[in-house]
């Protein structure tokens, strides 16, 4: 299995909605970018999987903080950093992909969070999925109130979701090298779903 | 693919009966095969007949379908025995084969080797054998189960478990309904429970099916079938090994939280397949499927009730469910209120209480189902036995044709009632609703 960075993996996933973001190479080119953007970013090492656990996600970061910033995570990872937009977010989903001996390529939808894991709450559908299919599997999750809006706030836009499964659908069904993939988390910003973090995981031999 | 020769054998050859100790499981699947099916012969080394029906040495003549019930070493000298003679089916009941390990694995090939260059298909091996109704009052028991229902109906159900045969057998025999056909599958070295479910699908015989799943090894080809079939018949699985532990270290986290069932549950929806989350939930669900609950889907139901207690727990279930209870219609209510005690609650449950008039039960629950708004009826009834109230059930149910569930508690005579409309009566309130929500 070879994890590909999220930088790669997002070019795999060209289709999906990200915010604005730039891998950058340098203290200066990441200064240039946050200077140009007008607005604090997230900074994550590049070329780690599992950077949150690893303190090597910084969020609020400006054109005046991104220097020091810049080369510790550098240091850390590939020796470039990815800025990325920071997005005010209010609900996180994962979707992601994977494949089943049996039924072959399947997509997934779940809620996010830092308690994803403890609830479980994850449906799995045969991938691609056939019209309707993303909003019946949205309708069996536990938590399916928090995409109908919360407090007021917008509901989660169905077909812009149903779009971001469409296209890690697409990826397994016509890569058979690619065995996993996982958007997470996907930020839903006034009901559109933004995807802020993807990685796509490699077989090490192509396989249906 | 057709399976006649296995569900609609004319001739039968059995192998595996003793000529000297008649309580061997081979005999009694000998008996089983020849109390019933038309043309039956044992295959022995030996014996000229086993308990009193002939045996040849080796199989002389065609036949459609084999039982081999023989010992695992000799397996494979009767599928041949079978295939030379140009059997159309066999199915090996044995155990010893790729249930055992990478030996077992590799004589279990070789049989299916065998029967693939003859053109005869296998069932098994390590399985219960074949029940199937042929018509009138004549059975197919091939199978080691010595007591099989009588009650011919539209129910088909295969079986990846031979023992969960077993408890199928008690249930059937426990709710009176009728089967068509039973396959255990066994090891499934030729034919698998899709092979089973597509057979079943055109045949006319068949009108639900019900499967117990431990494993999907074609799970597309599986969905493929089954969709094709569900719009016209219901199919309700119950699988076995949901929580299995998800064995692959996902690198991601949807992967490893779908967990391992959650391609099964998948392949079953699109599939428009009822999947049931237990035993008593399966065989609630089988049975509505079995008597046309499904045909119509009913959201929207009113439960009707002498029993306030029991009513309100039928209500949970009904919420937990996603089905609702909406009020009746202004007329309807009017009329109920001049059928029905002032105080009767009229809201949904509708409780006509215990003190209704009982020439008053029949209009009422006429009524009740007349509502347009009413796509489904739960009816209670604990220990109020007046057999209009069962009656008011029956003529609801032949008059609007809504699906019906029932709970009823020491009412012989209403459940009579109920019995004879086809309505189902289940063991709780909450599983009445329940049987009712499968087919919404």
């Amino acid at each position: 299995m070879k994890t590909l960075s999220e930088w790669e993996s997002k070019r795999r996933l060209a289709d999906l909605p990200y915010p604005r973001e730039a891998l950058t190479g340098s203290r200066e080119e990441a200064e240039r970018f946050v200077s140009a953007l007008g607005k604090p970013v997230v900074a994550k090492a590049s070329g780690v999987a599992h950077k949150t656990e690893g303190g090597l996600v910084r969020f609020g970061v400006t054109a005046s903080t991104v220097g020091p910033i810049w080369d510790q995570l550098a240091a850390a990872g590939d020796g470039k950093v990815l800025l990325a937009e920071q997005v005010a977010a209010e609900l996180e989903l994962i979707v992601g992909g994977y494949r089943d001996p049996s039924f072959g390529p399947l997509v997934t939808i779940g809620i996010g969070g830092i308690a994803a894991e403890i609830f479980g709450d994850v449906v799995a559908l045969l991938a691609p999925p056939e019209p309707g299919e993303v909003a019946n599997a949205v309708a069996q999750l536990s938590g399916r109130k928090l995409l109908q809006g919360i407090r007021g706030g917008p509901p989660v836009d169905i077909d812009a979701l149903a779009r971001v499964v469409d296209t890690v659908a697409r990826l397994l069904v016509e890569d058979p090298s690619v065995a996993e993939v996982d958007c997470n988390p996907v930020m839903v910003c006034q009901g559109a779903p933004m995807v802020v973090d993807a990685l796509v995981v490699l077989a090490d031999h192509a396989s249906a | 693919m057709s399976l006649d020769s296995l569900f609609k054998p004319r001739s039968i050859a059995v192998y595996g009966a003793s000529a000297t100790d008649s309580r061997k499981l081979g005999n009694t699947l000998l008996s089983n095969a020849a109390n019933g099916a038309g043309d039956v012969v044992a295959v022995h080394p030996d014996a000229a007949a086993i308990d009193g029906i002939p045996a040849v040495a080796k199989l002389d003549r065609r036949i459609d379908l084999a039982l081999i019930s023989v010992p695992d070493k000799r397996v494979e000298a009767a599928v041949a025995d079978a295939a030379a003679a140009g059997a159309g089916a066999a199915i090996v009941l044995s155990s010893g084969f790729g249930e055992t390990g990478a030996a077992g694995r590799v004589v279990q090939d070789r049989l299916v080797t065998i029967a693939r260059s003859a053109g005869m298909r296998l069932v098994g091996p390590n399985c219960m054998g074949v029940v199937s109704h042929l018509g009138g009052d004549r059975w197919l028991n091939g199978s080691y189960f010595w007591r099989i229902p009588n009650t011919a109906g539209g129910l088909s159900f295969v079986s990846q478990s031979g023992a969960f045969g077993g408890m199928f057998f008690a249930h059937m025999r426990a709710s009176g309904l009728g089967l068509s056909r039973f396959l255990s599958v066994g090891n499934s070295a030729d034919i698998g429970i899709t092979d089973a479910l597509e057979w079943l699908g055109d045949d006319a015989q068949t009108s639900a099916i019900g499967m117990f799943v431990e494993g999907i090894g074609d799970g597309r080809r599986f969905v493929d079938v089954a969709r094709t079939i569900t719009p016209r018949k219901p199919v309700v699985v119950l699988k076995a090994g949901k929580m299995a532990a998800g064995a692959k270290a996902a690198a991601s986290h949807t992967g490893s939280m779908a967990g391992s069932h959650a391609a099964i549950r998948a392949g079953l929806r699109r599939a428009g397949v009822i999947e049931a989350a237990d035993t008593e939930a399966f065989f609630d669900a089988m049975d509505a499927a079995a008597v046309g609950l499904r045909k119509k889907p009913a959201r929207n139901i009113a439960i009707v009730t002498i029993s306030g207690g029991p009513s309100v727990l039928a209500a949970d279930a009904a919420e937990r469910a996603g089905l609702a209870l909406p009020t009746l219609g202004r007329a309807t209510i009017d009329r109920l209120r001049g059928l029905v005690p002032a105080f009767a609650a009229l809201g949904n449950p509708i409780d006509l209480t215990p003190q209704c008039p009982i020439d008053n039960f029949i209009p009422a629950i006429e009524a009740i189902y007349a509502d347009a708004a009413i796509e489904g009826i739960v009816a209670i009834n604990c220990g109020l036995d007046m057999k209009p109230f069962g009656t008011g059930v029956a003529r609801g149910v032949a008059a609007t044709g809504k699906p019906t569930a029932a709970f009823v508690l020491d009412a012989p005579g209403v459940e009579a009632e109920m019995a004879g409309a086809g309505v189902l009566r289940f063991a709780s309130p909450e599983r009445a609703v329940n049987a009712l929500a499968s087919g919404a």
